[in-house]
């Protein structure tokens, strides 16, 4: 393995370790626009140029592989010089108008410029004016002015996507990007193009000129959006801008976990985050009356709940009880429900297995079919199999030999359709526990609202059976209350409860009963996530 | 009518691949062949070439719009092609591309109402030494005046 000096510093890499990534490992941080750790090296830009002992021209240390004994200067005159002259080069037809564009605070050409240039420009002739405001795709918008023709989004398309349908077009100062005449971007993963683009060329159609970056809070989180579980961190405000009333949530972005979603999201995942703070948030707990809902507190709500469940258990039995939890729901969630159900009522009709759950549309790149990022974990939890399944409970129910159900965040008149419609509204006592109104809430006798993934700390265990953390960002909407703290609640009123003040101390018990979860903490976790199991068949 | 090769172009387009590692590589000779075989590169022509070398279409539209050799607008009967590089700037250039609007009427990039003369300028045509000079199909006019530019132009019929 070579060993090099970095600005005085040694530093040993593998054979073949470009310098660019020899000095991060320092923690040396050297400009760059075309390379990216993901995509093929083109040496393009000649941002990262850096001075190599006895070579007779600055080198591009994103394309030059280290050598024993190389010795590096990332910070002579001579580099200075040339990373001065490129941003001049760079800047002379560049609009400069980071007022108003969206990559302003975290565009590196922005970040350059204050850093290694910060002068005038001398450039007195006309800029060369191109095309604003292209629809590629569905999901952002290209700006030719603002490109730099790194190439980054080319190479994205052609090297992650497989699909090769952006292009460079014209020559020289007249480069611009774009797809075929006529054609535009479809993929699932144009979410990805803004984050590699390094400045504001190409920004996302749901972000444009909603907030700063520099706004917005960040908290790590799991994509909610499908079983794949990608790292990912949430942008968020606590207070409102410009007039968009009430969102809080302004969007999501990867974040790098090799094994998992390597440095991408997709687009169903990436903007799947609206129901947050959308109108049809279940807010406040509601009951039935008549035909209508009205609003309600907590004490009535888990008063009616507590007592419909136990009239029904004393008269009838727990298997009058069905439950049908959703794999939208943490582990913490799941396993405070499960032993509300089964240990303390005796429920043993438990079951997260709707038909056609994992129905939906996947692709080869990161999204599953199966739309829920803790299926994994509600079958290792055992949410499935102890008594009858969620179908059958329909059947059940019609019958009249299954009284109370219990719906946390689960939406049979979704999966089922009109049969699930026609035995639900026939059921006796129907709760549904959830974030925002649906088909099957519509029929409930108690609604009782919960909190989503940004709201509540808690754990994922995606399809490859890797346990991963998701933060608690924002309170929940209005008085909804995370899922294992609704059944805390409904424990205290049913008999012998722990009562839980955190999602971590529900982790504990868990971590001490159910197997694969076992010796295990936050802490262990981390970032990145364990693996607890193997993925499901 | 869907656009193919002549069974003599393709003959010629055989010999060509023959020369290389790999089909994508003869890119620029197989879109050449196809500029003398249908004068100017339509889509329809773009698409057939992407397919006879199984490359994707947007790199055929790269190299299309890279190179001015290449056109995707029809060209009049005669393609003048002006240098505006470094040297025949210095020696007139400029002069002579104003000459050549007013005269013809048109603007750089266009073509003649009669077809008969497309305008273009050029990057450096390599013949610096004799500049400006000026391309008119596959002939070069070197040392040129705008008085050399006008008989040039009568000669053409
Ligand atoms: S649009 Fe962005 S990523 Fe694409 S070439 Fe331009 S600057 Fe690079
Ligand atoms: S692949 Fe799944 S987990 Fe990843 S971003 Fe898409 S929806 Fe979210
Ligand atoms: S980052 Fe090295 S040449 Fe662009």
């Amino acid at each position: 393995m070579p060993t090099l000096t970095i600005d005085d510093q040694q530093v040993t890499v593998d054979q073949g370790t470009t310098i660019l990534e020899a000095a991060k490992k320092l923690g040396i941080a050297i400009p760059h626009f075309c390379y990216h750790p993901r995509l093929t090296k083109v040496d393009a830009c000649r941002m990262c140029l850096v001075e190599v002992k006895d070579a007779p021209k600055l080198v591009t240390s994103c394309s030059n592989a280290v050598r024993d004994n190389m010795v590096v200067f990332t910070g002579t005159p001579k580099v200075e010089e040339a990373r001065k002259s490129i941003l001049e080069f760079i800047l002379i037809n560049h609009p400069l108008d980071c007022p108003i564009c969206d990559k302003a605070g975290e565009c590196t050409l922005q970040d350059y410029y204050f850093r290694y240039s910060s002068q005038p420009s001398r450039f007195k002739d006309n800029k060369v004016e191109k095309h604003k405001v292209v629809d590629l795709g569905a999901k952002m918008v290209l700006d030719s002015e603002r490109c730099v023709v790194c190439g980054r989004c080319v190479r994205f398309c052609r090297e992650v996507v497989g699909e090769e349908n952006l292009g460079i077009f014209n020559r020289g100062d007249h480069s611009e990007i774009g797809t075929y005449p006529g054609k535009k971007i479809e993929h699932n993963y144009q979410g990805n193009l803004v984050d590699v683009c390094p400045v504001g060329a190409l920004t996302a159609k749901d972000f444009r000129f909603k907030c700063r970056s520099w706004l917005l809070c960040k908290a790590d989180t799991i994509c909610p959006g499908c079983s794949n579980g990608c790292n990912a961190v949430v942008h968020f405000t606590l207070r409102s801008f410009n007039g968009i009333k009430g969102q809080r949530v302004f969007r999501l972005t990867p974040r790098e976990n090799n094994d998992v979603n390597k440095i991408w999201l997709c687009d169903v995942g990436r903007w799947g985050y609206s129901f947050v703070d959308s109108i049809d948030r279940l807010t406040t707990p509601a009951l039935k009356k008549g035909e209508d809902f009205v609003k309600g507190d907590w004490d009535t709500a888990l008063r009616e709940t507590a007592s419909g469940l136990k009239t029904v258990v004393e008269r009838y039995g727990p298997s009058a009880v069905g439950v049908i939890p959703s794999p939208h729901l943490t582990n913490e969630d799941l396993y405070a429900l499960k032993c509300l159900f089964s240990c303390v009522l005796k429920v043993a009709n438990i079951d997260f297995k709707l038909p056609g759950l994992d129905k939906g549309e996947g692709d080869k790149l990161l999204l599953k079919a199966d739309r829920h990022p803790n299926t994994r974990g509600a079958e290792l939890l055992g949410l499935s199999g102890t008594g009858l399944s969620a179908e059958a409970m329909m059947e059940k129910v019609k019958t009249g030999e299954i009284r109370a159900l219990y719906l946390a965040g689960s939406d049979p008149v979704k999966y089922i359709g009109e049969k699930a419609e026609e035995a639900l509204s026939r059921a006796e006592l129907l709760i549904f526990q959830g974030t925002n109104f649906s088909a099957s809430c519509k029929l409930a006798h108690v609604i009782l609202p919960g909190a989503t993934f940004v709201e509540k700390e808690g754990t994922f265990t995606n399809y490859q059976g890797r346990l991963q953390k998701i933060n608690k960002a924002l309170e929940p909407l209005g008085e909804a209350l995370a899922d294992w703290e609704i059944f805390t609640r409904l424990g205290k009123r049913l008999g012998a409860y722990p009562s839980y003040r955190c999602a971590e101390e529900v982790f504990k018990d868990m971590a001490r009963e159910v197997a694969p979860f076992n010796g295990l903490s936050y802490q262990k976790i981390g970032p990145q996530g364990i693996k607890i199991a193997d993925s499901s068949q | 009518m869907a656009v193919a090769f002549s069974e003599k172009t393709k003959e010629r387009f055989k010999a060509i691949l023959a020369k290389y590692p790999e089909k994508g590589a003869a890119l620029l000779p197989a879109m050449w062949l196809a500029q003398k075989e249908f004068s100017v590169i339509t889509p329809e022509v773009e698409e057939y070439v992407a397919k006879l070398l199984g490359v994707p279409l947007v790199r055929v539209h790269e190299v299309l719009t890279f190179y001015t050799m290449y056109a995707a607008k029809p060209l009049g009967k005669y393609h003048l092609q002006l240098c505006t590089n470094i040297s025949c700037t210095l020696l007139g250039a400029e002069d002579i591309l104003e000459h050549l609007k007013d005269k013809l009427q048109i603007g750089a990039g266009e073509t003649t109402p009669d077809k008969k003369f497309t305008l273009s300028t050029v990057e450096c045509l390599g013949y610096c030494g004799t500049a400006p000079v000026l391309q008119v199909n596959d002939d070069f006019h070197e040392n040129l005046t705008t008085k050399k530019v006008d008989e040039l132009l009568a000669k053409l019929k």
